[in-house]
């Protein structure tokens, strides 16, 4: 069996020797007991026995290299939390490989606990009525960390976090904001490899988000840190990540860069014109050319790779005059919502 | 001040830690948590003396009316009820409030255990310390020790090393079988009512002679819920009558080991069924 690892492992090794998690053909079932509904349907729930499988995550493969920091996205239901807890050796896959920084999480999930470092938005893992301050000296401890690393940690996140307004106060008064600053302190603190962020920004004011932003750039970049972030926020993975997988049904759709994802699934631009006073809109006459017309401004979407700008612009100029014009790139909301929508799912 | 970013490199500032120091540390953890309050401390332990006093006074007075139950005094019943008490003290004081189980795992917080370099149990165990739990612990012990000096009992370092190892032992049993139905939450029972139902077998029965009871309910204190071996063998040894049991001798004499046997099938059985730990799904 060892030796089968070994030879996995080496293999893995060689197929790509930056890689920190390799994940291949991962699939996570969750059985649930089937509800019978109707007459007696708790009773006849009960006796029969009978269960429905759900598939959480179905046949997923991808490897993330030292140092990547990856959006991974998908719906509601996508199978984003499922994967994670899987990397974190929180839950067992029913079947496929799964290694972080060399270890099987779920068969040694304590070793593999000092690789990463977890963070779920809406939970937190400090001490409810301990101040900041002593959850990171019972983290200290808990991990045996040096007392000059430790000190030199805290120091520099309570700069970045701004912790300093509240490290001497309990937890359980903490906002949400300042709890997660919170977290984000403690799960770095033993200086783990990867961290790992299931919707850390949810439910956060701007300036909350800013700052956390801040952070994991500056984790990324300075201390090298490798992240991997569900997030609904897509401003947060325009400001953060170089890479993104979207999953939908337990399966990957798409990984690549957030450009490439751009121009693959949105093939239109679109062209924003706006009219001098007293001006009518006439129309093109290109075909391909959807135009929408409200009150300030006409708006012509068009498919670059069909139709040129330049075209587009002098068959507009020939027939109106205008006081602006603008070509707008598609943003990243407005993409992952048409392929949930696509999906079936938004 | 500004301070110099941090390069982490490649190897990580934690290292794994004997299982014994990562329970002390987490055990200090949920006792400063409770010590926060420290207006509270008196008033929280006092309410334990004195749920625990209500109690032991319940028993005194049934037991002055008939002046002996089953052939035994009141101080040797007293005995019997010092020694559960002590040993329930000594667990509840180390093991916080493992009956949470249940809720820890539907709010999602048992993840988190599994994400840190500690035992799960460990950090389930050391959860919370609750205060009241101290006057438990005391409650028992003046119990015992008013008892111990009343009944007709040889005292000398045997009895004492015998009555101290099964108090400890007492205390594991305990322990144990709340462990092991605790464990079947990770199936998604719900364990609340078999959890409940142990503590009360063991608050109501625990503190009589179980010779009271018909042969079948003794049966089931001794081989189902091993309750005879937390107080009542122990006493019967001490106090000279471990010759007549409905048991043999040896096993009222063995009982101080049934705790840390007991404990050794919880560790089982809870590994077992961690194995089928679902997480909450959001
Ligand atoms: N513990 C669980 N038990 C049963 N079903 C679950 C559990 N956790 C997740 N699921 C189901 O698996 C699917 C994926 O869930 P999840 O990974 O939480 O999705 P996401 O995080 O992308 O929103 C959903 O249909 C969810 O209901
Ligand atoms: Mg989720």
């Amino acid at each position: 069996m060892t030796g089968l690892m070994a030879y996995v492992g080496a293999r893995l090794e060689v197929v790509d020797p930056l890689g920190i998690i390799h994940v291949s053909e991962l699939v996570k079932d969750f059985r649930r007991p089937k509800r019978i509904k109707g007459a007696l349907g708790g009773l006849r729930t009960l006796v029969t026995r009978e269960s429905v499988i759900k598939r959480a995550v179905d046949g997923i493969d991808f490897t993330v290299d030292e140092g990547e920091f990856l959006g991974y996205l998908g719906p509601n239901g996508a199978g984003k939390s499922t994967t994670i807890k899987m990397m974190t050796g929180i839950l067992q896959p029913t079947s496929g490989k799964i290694e972080v920084a060399g270890i099987v999480p779920w068969r040694e999930r304590q070793r593999n606990a000092l690789n990463i470092g977890v963070v779920f938005g809406q939970k937190s893992q400090l001490w409810w009525d301990l101040p900041l301050r002593e959850s990171l000296q019972i983290i200290g401890k808990l991990y045996a960390i040096d007392p000059a690393r430790h000190r030199a940690n805290v120091d520099w996140f309570v700069e970045l976090l701004d912790l300093d307004p509240f490290f001497d106060t309990p937890v359980r008064q903490l906002s949400l904001g300042q709890r997660v600053r919170g977290d984000l302190a403690a799960a770095m603190l033993p200086e783990p490899r990867i961290l790992f962020l299931d919707e850390p920004t949810i439910g956060l004011d701007v300036v909350a988000k800013e700052r956390i932003r801040g952070f994991l750039s500056a984790l990324n970049r300075e201390a090298g840190t490798t992240v991997v972030l569900t997030t609904h926020d897509l401003d947060d993975v325009e400001r953060l990540c170089r890479r993104i997988i979207l999953i939908d049904g337990g399966k990957v759709t798409y990984d690549g860069d957030v450009e490439s994802l751009k121009s693959r699934f949105v093939q239109q631009r679109r062209l924003v014109v706006k009219l001098a006073a007293g001006v009518e809109w006439r129309g093109v006459g290109i075909p391909g050319v959807a135009e929408s017309i409200g009150d300030e401004a006409v708006e012509l979407a068009f498919d670059p790779a069909e139709i040129q700008v330049s075209e587009l612009i002098t068959a507009v100029l020939a027939d109106h005059q205008l006081t602006d014009v603008a070509i707008v790139e598609p943003e990243l909301e407005n993409v992952v919502h048409r392929i949930y929508a696509s999906a079936g799912m938004a | 001040m500004t301070t110099e970013p941090r390069d982490f490199g490649r190897e990580p500032a934690g290292r794994l830690i004997p299982w014994w120091r990562s329970y002390l540390v987490l055990l200090g953890a949920a006792w400063r948590s409770q010590f926060q309050y420290r207006a509270n401390l008196f008033i929280m332990i006092l309410s334990g003396v004195a749920w625990q006093g209500v109690g032991f006074a319940f028993i005194w007075v049934v037991v002055a009316k008939f002046g002996t139950i089953g052939g035994w005094s009141l101080s040797e019943i007293a005995f019997i009820y010092g020694i559960r008490l002590t040993a329930h003290g000594l667990f509840v004081v180390v093991s916080g409030r493992i009956f949470v189980l249940d809720t820890v795992i539907q709010e999602g917080e048992f993840d988190r255990y599994l994400v840190r370099p500690a035992g799960a149990l460990a950090q389930l165990w050391n959860r919370q310390f609750y205060l009241p739990h101290l006057g438990d612990l005391l409650s028992g012990l003046v119990i015992l020790i008013a008892a111990a000096t009343e009944i007709p009992a040889d005292w000398n370092v045997l009895t004492v090393g015998f009555l101290l190892l099964a108090v400890l032992s007492g205390g594991m049993i305990e322990g144990a079988l709340q462990v092991i139905a605790a464990s079947f939450a990770f199936r998604t029972m719900n364990t609340r009512q078999i959890r409940g139902m142990m503590d009360d077998i063991f608050s109501n029965f625990g503190g009589y002679p179980i010779t009271i009871f018909p042969i079948a309910i003794r049966l089931i204190l001794t081989f189902v819920i091993p309750l005879a071996f937390v107080a009542f063998f122990p006493s019967a040894v001490l106090t000279g009558r471990s010759g007549g049991l409905y048991v043999p001798e040896w096993l009222a004499l063995m009982s101080p080991l049934a705790g840390p046997l007991l404990v050794l099938l919880a560790r089982e059985v809870w590994r077992s069924q961690l194995k089928h730990y679902k997480s909450s799904g959001s």
